[in-house]
This record gives C-alpha cells, structure tokens and sequence, in this order.
C-alpha cells in the first residue's frame, strides 16, 4: 500500500504542525487521522491532499510518501517499528523520534533531533541533517541507543550527542560538540567536525578529516589502519575517566 | 519617611538592607545599594496609562479595553507566546502559567537567553549549590568564571565574597583567595589573587585539563589550553585541592559562549571532582532580581523550569524548540504577550523580525526598546517599589519584597488575573 500525502498550502504557514500520527501501521485502518497545527487540532485531510493506492494487512508493506512544503511537520515517523516512509522534501524536527523499526528516506535536509533516541530501524537522509541529529533528550542519560542514521550532507553541533548504541555516519561535515557524552555505539564522520566525543565514556568515533578544537584530555595511543586510511588512535575522555576510542586523521588543539 | 530593610528588585543578589527615603510619593534618598539598585529604585518617567497603536500613533486607552485586547488577542491565537516573567513577582508568575495552560500557547522566561544552559546542565548531572551566607561565612576560596560582579553584581563582593567577614574566617580578607576566570581583565580580575586568561571558546577545554589535572593525569595535558599555561592550570588545581570550602560562581561568560549548557555540566563535574578531595560548591550568578523565582514558578507548576509548550495541552520542555529565540526566530508563534523583560533589547534581528509582524501586549512600567513592537503597553507598579511579591535569590533562598511606596498603578498580578478571569469567562462560554 502506498499513501500519498501532499502538503496543501495553509495561511498560517508559518505555525509548526506536530504529526506524530503519520506512521505506516496507523494507515492500515485507513486515513482517519489527527495532527495539530499549534493548538488546534485538524483532520489529516484539512493539511494534506491524501490518496492510498493498494491495500495491505501489514504495516510492513505500507509506504507513506511526503511531498510538498514538509520542513514544519515535526514528530512525523515517532515511534515507528516497521514500513516506510519517504519524505521527497525536507522534513520537520523530531523525525524518528525513538524509532526501533522499519525506515525513514528524507530526500531534502533534516530539522533538529533526526532519530532522536531511536533503538531501532534506518534513517537515511540525503541532505544535511540540523543540530542534536540521532541524539538524547535533555536531561537524558542514554540518546540513541540502535538502528542505522546515515547523513549524507552535513550535520549539525551536538551530533550523536550521548549516543549507546547503533551506528551515525554523516558523509560530510559535522559541527561542534560532535559525538559529545558518548557511551556505546560507532560514530563515523567523513568530513572535519569540532571537539568531537568531548567527555566520552565508550564508543568508537571516526574523524576522517580534522578534528578542531581537539578536547586535551585524550591520550594519544598510535596509529592505526581503518578502511584503507591512516588514522590517529586517542583513549578517552580521560577527564570523565573514558574507556572511548576517538580515531582522527588529523587534529588541532586551541592552544 | 525612612523606610528600613526594603528589598532591591534590581539583580538577583536580592540586596534586603536598603534604606530608601520616600518624600511625597517620590524616592528621594537611597542608602547601601548598589549603583544599579539605587538607580532603579529612583526611576521616574514611567508611563502613564494604557497605550494602543492606532497606524502610527499612540492612542490612550484604559485598563479594561488594555486588559480586554490582551485576553481576544491570546484566545484567537494558534501558537501564543508568554515571554519575560522574570522581572516580576511569584504571584504574577503563578498567574502566567494558569494563563498558559488555559489558552495552550507557549510560556518562556528570560533564563532562556541567560542561564538557561546552567539548568541543561543541572539536569544532566545536578546541582551541587549551597546558599550565600554559607559562603561568606565558610568559603576560603572563590572562584567567578566568566563573571564580572564588580560591574554586574558589585555587592556579592561586599556581601558573601571578597570583602566579607566569615564567622568561620578568622581574617576573612586575608584567609580567602579570589580566582577569575575570564577571557579578558576584567575590574573583578584587578581584585584577584589569581587570573586565568582563557582564549574565547576555549573554557570546555581548560575545564576538562583542570578534571583530569585533579585526578592526577596532569602529564598527558598539553603545554598551553585555550591560551593557559600547564604550570598555571597545575597551581590552580592544587589551590583548589588545599582549599577547605571552595565555592565557584559561573556568569553568562560561560553559559552563552560555545558549547553552553556542555561548558556548565563540565564545570560542575569539576566541582565533582574536587569534592572527592575538598568541600567545593558552585553556583550560578542569576540576573533578574526573580529569574530564579520563575524558574521555580515553572517547575513547581508544570515540571520544567522555562521553555513550556502547552500547545497540546500537556507540558512538553524542549529549549532549543520551545524557548522564545528560537520560536520567534523560526517564526512559530501568532502573538506574544512580554511581561517583565525587553526582548527587544537582547534578542537578535531576526527575531524582532517577527515580533513586528504579530501583535503584542507588553506589561512595563516603562517606556522600552520592546514598546515600539507593541500593539498595547500596560504600564503596571514596580515590585519592590509599589507593589509587593515574592522573589527568589540567586541561591534559591525566597525574599518577600516590600512596598515602598503607593501609587495608583496595578501590580503584574492584579493586570494578568483580570486577563485571566476573561478568559475563563470565554473558555466556559
């Protein structure tokens, strides 16, 4: 089953619309869904031209399409454990929220906390992904904990931020505070980042480019071969007493 | 008429020995505040009625039709903004929240734009506080970081630090040592026994040196971090090691430079760190006379402490998404109501941006940057000057302020219940 779901265009565009219902089991009884724009509640089709082709008996074999002016619908995929969603624009923050299951494709750029605490499931973005991309919540000891986020853009400050679990690969930049409190899982950053895995705990975060504003208190251990490239191995944090593995091609202090 | 132990509503020292002179409904005198506080409590111009933008004139109005377009204004709104509150009293802020939970908009305080990442952090590794008077009365070490109190809190020196007698001192200026910590010499640094100078952006760095230092890893750091030398950061550890009670004061020079809320957690796992060894405490250096009490406000009334969207009719907390920069910035808001703070002032440009866009009523006594994005201004009694009400210090300790005088203006409280009461009235109908 394939749901189509194109954004019509709203007076108040500007106010954010929170569409924690858009999730591919809740199709399954059909399109009589709620999201709220503010503090109003509205139908689903008062938001968007909505049309199903198929049918199906399993969220699995359900695909929800986003098309139109996307980048304000937040929470869209929240809890999600099996299906698709496609987003062919930009997506709203919160996409993913504490998914564990199926996948997300966001073909335009990502707003804040992409996949935030998922435990499960793929996130794929093609564009850049904000701030707090597959990180915690505030105040939270663990943040994404399993599942797959591939960023193929940028992402931005506090990537990855407390991550345990699963795998991050973000194929360009990344901003500040990169992987900060990490305590599991692999963070790969293809690009140059900022003083990342800063009081990391455990996990493995791969720089391969430059680390900026590298945190002093990570101690140098040698290099070591990944992927065919030349990394710079460093254990940490040590000021958090870390057991972390940060790998970096290249590094500068703020001295 | 003297009056004796009025309170300052000006920073959230929350000075309670100042004598203030009324003559004729007028403060004609006022003895042991501040520069900040005395000229606070001797401000005049304020506005003298309820005024409404007519194009592009001011038009008077009275109370009820102010208090009327607030209430329309708030109700036909799809995602409104309550910003400010920490300019004003408990009660008013008790009021905002009712407020906001009854129209479903979004309830913010200036911390948001201050100390905001100080309660982040909090959240993410606690508060190891204590309050002023133990202090001055135990403290042998001070440190201020990315704090100036010579020029923003001049009497926390005079009161609880630097110049204060401490019963368990037996020469309090002699036996306490001042640390700052700043990326410039400041007036505060003059006055110190030790100055760090610390390259901007670079406090997360040295706080992690100084961690792992106190544990006794000094060798792996390296030569100089963000601009201090080893030998430096190794003499500060060791001072702070020796110290029997050290106590950290941290200012808007570490919670809003880069990392913010990360820079504080460090700070107080710092603090951890060295109460392994020592008795250490830390604290933040509050502004507002009660942003600490809205802080308090909010978290007694909706479980978090700013940055409250009942826009689904349940508290959700997320700064960064539900704080007022960033919702004006992205323009998710229909209306604002400020009360007690001058956005306009602080926020940046693409955030009055979309204040210009939408309506908003401001309660001030004053005329201020934020009136020229008003569509109506109430002027309201200054707490702690004509109106009374409960504030918090920056220690948490709550201070009832005294009125010093009357006048005929409303208090906050008296403005938002009327508003309040509308409201309900329309919600029931």
């Amino acid at each position: 089953m394939k749901v189509t779901l194109a954004m019509k265009p709203a007076a108040k565009w500007f106010i954010p619309i929170e569409a924690e219902s858009i999730v591919p089991k809740n199709f399954l009884s059909g399109t009589d869904l709620r999201v709220w724009r503010g503090n109003r509640e509205l139908r689903l089709d008062e938001v968007f031209s909505v049309s199903v082709e198929g049918d199906a008996d399993r969220a699995e074999d359900v695909e929800v399409v986003l098309s139109g002016d996307t980048f304000r619908l937040k929470r869209v995929g929240e809890y999600l454990d099996a299906g698709k969603i496609t987003v062919l624009g930009g997506i709203g923050m919160h996409c993913g929220n504490f998914m564990s299951g199926g996948t997300i494709e966001i073909h335009g750029n990502a707003d804040g906390w992409l996949g935030r605490e998922m435990a499960g499931g793929t996130i794929v973005c093609r564009g850049d992904a904000a701030d707090y991309c597959a990180s915690g919540y505030r105040g939270g000891r663990k943040g994404m904990k399993g599942g797959t986020v591939e960023v193929f853009g940028r992402a931005g400050d506090f990537l990855a931020e407390s991550l345990a679990g699963g795998t991050v690969i973000v194929h360009g930049d990344a901003g500040d505070m990169t992987g900060a409190e990490m305590r599991g899982g692999t963070l790969v950053v293809h690009g140059d980042c900022s003083r990342p895995a800063a009081n990391m705990k455990d996990g493995s975060c791969y720089v391969y480019g430059t680390a900026r504003g590298m945190i002093p208190t990570f101690k140098k251990i040698g290099t070591v071969q990944h992927d065919g490239r030349t990394l710079i191995r460093f254990s940490g944090d040590l000021a958090n007493r870390g057991k972390g593995n940060l790998f970096v091609k290249g590094y500068e202090y703020l001295d | 008429m003297i009056v004796k132990d009025a309170v300052c509503p000006f920073c959230g020292c929350l000075c309670d020995d100042i004598e203030v002179e009324v003559e004729e409904g007028r403060v004609v005198a006022v003895t042991n505040a501040c520069e900040l506080g005395t000229t606070k409590f001797m401000g005049e111009k304020r506005m003298k009625n309820p005024i409404l933008r007519v194009g592009d004139e001011w038009k008077d109005i009275t109370y009820d039709e102010a208090v009327k377009y607030a209430a329309d204004m708030l109700l036909a709104a799809e995602r409104p903004l309550l910003y400010g509150w920490s300019g004003t009293h408990g009660e008013a802020q008790c009021v905002g929240v009712h407020m906001a939970e009854l129209i479903h908009g979004v309830i913010d305080n200036t911390s948001s734009v201050c100390h905001g990442p100080s309660i982040l952090a909090i959240q993410e590794v606690g508060h190891p506080g204590c309050t002023l008077g133990v202090v001055k009365n135990r403290a042998d070490l001070v440190i201020y970081w990315g704090s100036n109190p010579i020029d923003a809190h001049p009497r926390h020196l005079s009161r609880y630090t630097r110049y204060a007698e401490g019963f368990f001192l037996e020469n309090a200026f002699r036996d306490r040592k001042v640390i700052v910590v700043d990326v410039r010499k400041t007036e505060s640094a003059n006055i110190a026994d030790e100055f760090i100078k610390i390259r901007p952006g670079g406090d997360y760095a040295v706080l992690s040196a100084l961690r792992a230092i106190v544990q006794g890893k000094a060798d792996t750091i390296p030569r100089t971090v963000a601009g201090v030398t080893r030998e430096q950061l190794v003499r500060v550890a060791n001072l702070c090691k020796s110290a029997k009670f050290g106590a950290v004061y941290f200012g808007l020079g570490l919670t809003m430079t880069q990392g913010k809320y990360k820079n504080i957690r460090n700070a107080i796992e710092l603090v951890s760190e060295l109460s392994r060894h020592t008795k250490f405490t830390i604290s933040a250096m509050r502004g507002h006379y009660n942003v600490y009490g809205s802080n308090e406000v909010n978290t007694w009334m909706t479980g978090y402490p700013f940055g409250i969207d009942f826009s689904r009719g349940i508290a959700f907390y997320n700064p960064g998404e539900t704080t007022a920069v960033d919702i004006l910035a992205r323009k998710e808001c229909d209306a604002a109501l400020i009360v007690g703070s001058d956005p306009a002032a602080h926020f940046p440009r693409k955030c009055l941006e979309h204040l210009a866009e939408i309506p908003v009523v401001q309660l001030d006594p004053y005329p201020n940057a934020t009136t020229a994005f008003c569509n109506v201004q109430i002027p309201v009694a200054v707490t702690g000057i004509d109106a009374e009400g409960t504030a918090y210090r920056m220690d948490g300790v709550p201070i009832r302020t005294r009125r010093v005088l009357s006048s005929d203006y409303l208090s906050d409280e008296e403005v938002l219940a009327r508003m309040y009461a509308l409201m309900q009235e329309a919600r029931e109908r």
